[in-house]
């Protein structure tokens, strides 16, 4: 019996019978009366100068209603780093330099699709190429061309971080490795791509319809770049088609089609194609790592030196955060005494790698959980009980860095080694690879420089007892709508279908910072639940004169039943009590407010996920062809609050985790992205994708809302780690590059057999 | 040079006058207003702008409106009876098999027009009838528990 | 014994810690001096990144117990 009576419950997600039914509207969906369409003209040169544009030709073209360049704008630089004004080093519409293929220099708006396409053409842009560089180690040499004015070597940013003496430690291990890996770039493949839809009006005021993951961020951007006042622009989330990472920063879509309607007070969409999704907006930042590992001979992990150096792309974007969370989580989940971390972000000429699912963890979990089979198989000790002999454990504080408090790892590697045991002997070729990992539930740094808490709600209860709640947090598919409903529902005692959410409209939620770094559960959830607490005293302070019992009872509500505690079968109906409230309270709308921003929480997130995946492949020794069978997921997510979301999570993240590991990449040349199409950038489809099975786990996250914490991004780190395990147990090869390709198996599998021959 | 197009949409006739060019899924959300049929890639790769013509799942971006004359056309504004939703909507709806949403729409259709060819499709036939589908979000799993569910009788049909 | 740094006002416990402050920093102060000495930045932070046993820090911190100790 739950002690929960919504909480932990199987629902339909809110907004489901929408998509079902095709009555949800997308932002591309959307149509205003005088809407123009806006099309953006991009370079072909990954690094040039901007000699001239002339647009005469396309101002005249019958249908174009306005045209607009670098010129147009402020000439402000846009960051997400707002801290940091050197990382602020994005124009979105270039003025004097491209810095890779596909930097917007134009935009066109029109009566049409069609007619603003054409109307490009007619754009005549004179450029001076420059030389460019693609390779991150090339760029920071001092020969290389200079990307970023003030910027030498085109070091982007460096992180460092560090405890113990590591130096001093690796004398004293008995075992040490070294190990370096190539981790990928991977595009975010949403389905829905980039657009936005703006409407500038005559009294000087935007309102911009945008599929986004933050409409907060997106506001304070436009801010900064129109120079406007925040309250003048109003960013409002229609339905949304997925996010991972891709669309919390301001992006051509939505910079151009305000601009271009600010000059003409039209309302101007702009979609961006499949093609421009692909090689003009944002990707997971590829990672060189090199590895250092030192253990004694029982197991016990003494030493992890870690140096990194990242493919920037030609703007710093959430870069400098992946950097910083690759650094971080390369010491998750285990208890190392003496670690250090240099991470460097190269500049280089190609499309911008900023934040992905995962945000670093997956690249930092892919290598540490490689090199760690490959320490556990060079001490003879199993797997699993290297992990165990040095896992986190609840109240574990990282030296200087981080206090957890829940911690499931222990209980998650019981499941997962019952589970290996039960398979028992597995056929010929198969193999079985685990991965753990741990994750944030929402980043405490506060580099945007926002001076809101973190996530507010405001909660509303209407005289026939239903509930309006108001978040900032961003619905994106991921039920974050649900969830919140859920939560305020537990909280204020009435049912989930009395709650009506209203979210990620600025100009009538609170501000809220979005959902990215898995953080809306714990954080606006956290708000929601104060908003609703707050809320029901109002209701409460009536029950009880209404109820007039003995003081030494509490009362409480569950299910629209206001009781005593511990008599629940005394009590009152909440809609009475409601109808009482506002009438005592001389008409007032009870309104319950609250927010949320973490403190005294160490300097990374305020709780932390764990878990261990199991992946189960068979492989062809003959072509290195390689099936995923099996994807056995253990994780510690607190409290389960939407249990239908939290399994589409999990779900969902080994497909996108999977394709990292197995399929999905983007090579390029000179800059060029080869396969900018859904048909030649290969991901996971119903035949590939594995069976799935969930191992639940029972903890309680003070920090978080009934005890949840996050569950989104942190099941997207294992599974290429847990891939390239099961490979080598299968057939006894390591691919330390990703994607882990069958060609790659191949060409290790051969070369493994040449060395035996010798 | 415009033509005539004649097409019945979830059971209503129309006659266009549209250019040649025109692709079915513009008929579709640009003409027509039905925007549940979404434009996922426009190359045919997808799945997200799936309909029903004439029985048959097909890609409305690689369909011109032209090849459709005198067709019949099911959208997933069709699917459902009045307020009633279709045992798939249902189904779809229970299993967590929607998240984002924006390849339900094609999922729905291809899945319909699975079952209206094959009513008792196993497992593996039904990923085969979804395998033109991308989903981004739910691992394609939900999806087939919830078409399985639909086959095996769990829901009934709308009267 | 510590190692002041040549341009800013680090102190370091050991050579090898002083070297990393430096080529950590990478800013053109730190820079100009490491390029005084005959190095060449770039390489010293590749070989750093990429040299088993971080040779990158090694070679810059041989200068530095030279030139920067101080007793103490």
């Amino acid at each position: 019996m739950s002690k929960y009576s919504v909480i932990g419950a199987r629902v339909r997600m809110i907004g489901g019978t929408e998509k079902v039914t095709g009555d949800a509207k997308y932002t591309s969906d959307l149509t205003l009366p005088g809407m123009l369409y806006g099309k953006i003209l991009r370079s072909p040169h990954p690094h040039a100068k901007i000699l001239n544009i002339d647009t005469s030709k396309a101002e005249k073209m019958i249908g174009v209603k306005a045209v607009v360049t670098g010129a147009d704008t402020i000439g402000k630089k846009q960051g997400i780093w707002r801290r940091f004004p050197e990382l602020c080093d994005e124009e979105i519409l270039c003025r004097a330099k491209v810095r890779y293929i596909g930097d917007a220099v134009a935009a066109v708006a029109a009566v049409d699709e069609d007619t603003a396409e054409e109307a490009l053409g007619l754009i005549e842009v004179e450029y001076e190429t420059l030389p460019a560089v693609f390779d991150p180690m090339e760029a920071i040499t001092e020969e290389a061309p200079q990307i970023h004015e003030g910027v030498e070597l085109n070091i982007n940013v460096n992180r460092h971080i560090e405890w113990g003496n590591v130096d001093e430690a690796f004398t004293k291990c008995d075992h040490i490795r070294e190990d370096q890996f190539v981790c990928s770039s991977q595009a975010h493949m949403c389905m829905e791509t980039h657009c936005a839809l703006a409407s500038f009006d005559y009294n000087g005021k935007l309102t911009v319809w945008t599929s986004t993951q933050s409409s907060y961020y997106i506001q304070v951007l436009l801010m900064g770049m129109l120079g406007m006042r925040e309250g003048d622009i109003r960013v409002i989330n229609p339905y949304t088609g997925g996010g991972f990472g891709s669309k919390f920063e301001l992006d051509s879509a939505q910079f151009c089609a305000s601009l271009l309607s600010k000059k003409i007070c039209r309302p101007v969409k702009i979609v961006l194609t499949r093609e421009e999704e692909f090689t003009a907006t944002k990707r997971r930042t590829p990672m060189y790592y090199f590895l250092k590992l030192g253990a004694k001979k029982d197991g016990t992990l003494l030493a992890k030196e870690v140096r990194v150096i990242t493919e920037g792309g030609a703007y710093t974007a959430m870069g400098a955060t992946a950097l910083y969370l690759t650094g971080f989580f390369s010491s998750f989940p285990y208890k190392y005494p003496n670690y250090r971390y240099d991470g460097y972000r190269s500049y280089t000429n190609t499309e911008p790698t900023s934040a992905m699912r995962g945000f670093g963890a997956p690249q930092s979990t892919f290598v540490g959980e490689s090199q760690l089979d490959m320490m556990a198989e060079d001490l003879g000790i199993d797997p699993i009980e290297i992990r165990r002999k040095n896992g986190m454990t609840p109240d574990y504080v990282v030296p200087g860095q981080a206090f957890i408090q829940s911690c499931g790892l222990h209980q998650c590697l019981d499941k997962i080694e019952a589970l290996i045991k039960e398979r028992g002997k597995l056929p010929p070729n198969h193999g079985i690879g685990i991965a753990a990992y741990g994750f944030m539930s929402g980043g405490i740094f506060n580099w945007f420089d926002t001076p809101y808490s973190f996530s507010a709600a405001i909660v509303k209860i209407n005289i026939d007892g239903k509930v309006d709640l108001f978040t900032g947090a961003n619905e994106i598919g991921q039920g974050s709508n649900t969830t919140l409903s859920m939560i305020c529902a537990e909280e204020l005692g009435v049912k989930f279908e009395d709650i009506r959410i209203h979210s990620a409209d600025t100009g009538i939620c609170p501000p809220d910072l979005g959902g990215w770094g898995s953080r809306q559960t714990l954080m606006s959830g956290n708000a929601v639940k104060m908003a609703a607490a707050d809320a029901k005293r109002q209701i409460m302070e009536f029950a009880a004169a209404k109820m007039g019992v003995n003081i030494v009872y509490d009362l409480d509500i569950k299910d629209q039943w206001i009781h005593l505690v511990d008599r629940p079968e005394r009590g009152v109906s909440y809609f009475d009590v409601v109808k009482e409230a506002i009438r005592g309270r001389d008409g007032e709308v009870i309104i319950g407010r609250g927010h949320y921003t973490p403190h005294r929480k160490g300097m990374i997130s305020p709780a932390y996920s764990f878990g261990i995946q199991a992946a189960e492949v068979e492989v062809d020794p003959e072509t290195g062809k390689y099936k995923l069978l099996n994807v056995s997921t253990a994780h510690d997510s607190g409290q389960v609050i939407n249990q239908v979301g939290i399994e589409g999570q999990l779900e969902g993240a080994i497909m996108m985790a999977g394709g990292y590991g197995y399929c999905e990449d983007q090579p390029m040349d000179k800059g060029k992205i080869l396969n900018p199409s859904i048909a030649d950038y290969k991901m996971i489809r119903s035949l590939d994708m594995p069976e799935t099975k969930i191992l639940e786990i029972d903890t309680y996250e003070p920090e978080g809302p009934f005890g949840a914490k996050e569950a989104g991004e942190g099941l997207t780190n294992p599974t290429a780690g847990a891939i390239g395990n099961a490979i080598y147990k299968a057939v006894g090869v390591r691919v330390n590059t990703l994607p882990i390709t069958p060609e790659k198996v191949f060409r290790a599998l051969r070369e493994k057999e040449s060395k035996q021959k010798r | 040079m415009k033509k005539v197009v004649k097409l019945t949409v979830n059971g209503q006739a129309y006659d266009l006058y549209i250019k040649p060019k025109t692709l079915l899924i513009e008929v579709l959300r640009d003409h027509l207003g039905l925007t549940g049929t979404k434009r996922g890639c426009n190359t045919g790769s997808c799945g997200a702008c799936a309909v029903i013509l004439d029985g048959m799942a097909v890609k409305s971006c690689s369909v011109l409106a032209l090849q459709a004359d005198g067709g019949e056309v099911m959208t997933v504004e069709g699917l459902a009876i009045g307020a009633e939703l279709h045992p798939l909507q249902k189904a779809f709806l229970d299993h967590g098999a929607v998240q984002c949403g924006f390849c339900t729409s094609g999922m729905l259709m291809s899945s319909k027009a699975l079952l209206d060819e094959n009513p008792n499709p196993d497992k593996q036939q039904i990923k085969e009838g979804i395998d033109g589908h991308i989903c981004r979000c739910t691992g394609y799993n939900s999806i087939v528990r919830a078409i399985t569910d639909v086959v095996k009788g769990e829901y009934k049909e709308a009267k | 014994m510590s190692y002041h740094c040549p341009v800013c006002k680090k102190v370091s416990h050991a050579p090898l810690d002083l070297a990393r402050h430096m080529i950590g920093r990478g800013d053109k102060v730190h820079r100009d001096w490491i390029y005084s000495k005959g190095f060449k930045y770039s390489e010293l932070l590749l070989l750093q990144i990429k040299s088993f046993g971080g040779e990158g820090f090694k070679a810059l911190a041989e200068v530095l117990e030279k030139e920067t100790k101080v007793e103490d």
